[in-house]
């Protein structure tokens, strides 16, 4: 089944089987592999992605329910030459360890932000419980957004 | 197969009600399974446990999550309705839900994590019929309908008598869950959800109480309980909700409470917790719930 959707910001439509995990279509097919697979059930949140701007697990998704939707990755926050203002804070507050759970990480936060601009280490905390780091201990984690925010609101004009 | 791989089902997505009722119809009059997948948070983790299905054809898989009759949450003068496939974020934000039903929104809150939340749904929950449901607990407490479709209408199910055993229903193969509707708490009414887990998020309840204790004129007139993870099917607690109406919260005895609990709920030892340990816990809550109704400002 042609399933036609936008991904990263670009229109799309991918022939895969409408019952395979978005997951699996967007690391086979499409070659994004920066959407990693951890516990494959929906409790560790390595594998978030935006659909229509929630965050949802792309384990949990089929990929016919994406038809028509809009797909964000972390392919979409920013590349190498490009970091976004949340992966450049991961990078300098030490919010990534061994690597596996950021890009999960930086979706979720990336969401949170886009809801809620100044978050409180309470809302951070619970945008972030979805998503597991076995490295951290979260503290980085939670001071790399808030540094984030920080930083997109000194950006802003006015 | 890889693993990473499910089994490669047949796949719709009808555009109406109608059609996903004509596509149920045909497919149980010729005795073909038909799974309805709203969020998937529940259906796609038990096919990744079992993934091969032996023999036989696979289900079709027919994805309701944008049906538009299921979709989102309305309040029609005293009545809430809310779709089947509206997903806990939309419960969680809704403004008047969170106003009048604040323990329907907080048990929205307390179900995995906002990725979860973004994708579960009321309907799935009442469909897969986990005693363990959170949602499920929430709506037994406010007596809510659960309404059905199929070629042939419509059909009301008060959800007392929905669950019919373990992951049982009352849902036939041909009927689709189209919106659960329930009448808003009065105002000033004490509500109380909480969720005993291993951690705030993304866990599964040991226990959890739903409890909503309505007034008219200072007398407690009603009390809607609904409890999860202490028996085979979500419990409404009846015999506790008597006590609360007669002879009232005040004049109940910890104990004769506590024995009421004992007797509506049927705690087993499972992965998750024990049957004495749930047993205790289910005795505290509704302890706790009974406090609020006890009007103490006035008791002395």
């Amino acid at each position: 089944m042609n399933v036609r959707f936008v991904l990263n910001g670009r229109p799309a439509a991918v022939d895969a089987p409408p019952s395979s995990r978005l997951l699996d279509v967007l690391r086979g097919a499409l070659g994004l592999t920066g959407t990693k697979e951890g516990c494959g059930e929906g409790e560790c949140g390595s594998c978030t992605v935006l659909l229509d701007g929630a965050p949802v697990n792309a384990c949990l998704v089929l990929f016919g329910q994406v038809e028509g939707r809009a797909v964000t990755t972390v392919e979409g926050l920013g590349d190498p030459e490009h970091l976004s203002p949340l992966q450049e804070a991961f990078v300098k507050e030490g919010g990534a360890q061994c690597g596996i759970c950021t890009p999960g990480f930086l979706v979720s936060a990336e969401a949170l932000l886009a809801a809620i601009p100044q978050p409180g280490e309470t809302d951070i905390r619970e945008a972030l419980a979805g998503n597991l780091c076995r490295c951290t201990g979260y503290q980085r984690i939670v001071e790399a957004v808030r540094a984030a925010a920080k930083e997109r609101t000194s950006r802003e004009p006015g | 197969m890889s693993l990473a791989e499910l089994p490669l089902h047949a796949f719709e997505r009808p555009a109406s009600l109608a059609e996903a009722c004509a596509t149920l119809s045909r497919r149980a009059g010729k005795g073909e399974e038909t799974v309805l997948v709203a969020g998937g948070t529940d259906w796609i983790v038990s096919q990744r446990l079992a993934p091969l299905s032996l023999g036989g054809e696979l289900p079709l898989v027919l994805d309701v999550s944008r049906v538009p009759e299921l979709l989102g949450v309305k309040i029609a003068g005293e009545r809430a309705v809310i779709g089947a496939a509206a997903t806990y974020l939309e419960v969680r934000h809704h403004a008047v839900l969170t106003r009048r039903v604040p323990m329907l929104t907080a048990m929205a809150r307390d179900v995995g994590a906002v990725q979860i939340q973004a994708r579960g749904t009321l309907g799935g929950n009442l469909a897969t019929a986990s005693p363990a449901a959170d949602g499920s607990a929430a709506l037994m407490a406010l007596d809510a309908d659960v309404v059905l479709a199929s070629v042939l209408g419509e059909r009301r199910v008060p959800i007392g008598q929905w669950f019919t055993g373990y992951r049982r229903t009352a849902r036939a193969a041909d009927e689709i869950l189209v919106r659960v509707e329930f009448t808003l708490p009065k105002s000033g009414a004490h509500q109380l959800w909480r969720k005993v887990g291993t951690r705030a998020a993304q866990s599964i309840s040991k226990v959890a109480l739903a409890a909503v204790g309505e007034y008219e004129r200072g007398r407690c007139v009603r009390v809607g309980l609904g409890m999860g993870s202490v028996a085979p099917v979500t419990v409404a607690l009846p015999t506790v909700r008597a006590l609360a109406v007669s002879p009232g919260p005040l004049a109940v005895p910890d104990d004769q409470l506590d024995a009421a609990v004992q007797r509506d709920i049927a705690p087993i030892d499972d992965v998750r917790s024990t049957a004495a340990y749930r047993a205790h816990v289910a005795s505290t809550l509704v302890r706790g719930f009974f406090r609020t109704l006890r009007p103490v400002s006035n008791a002395g």
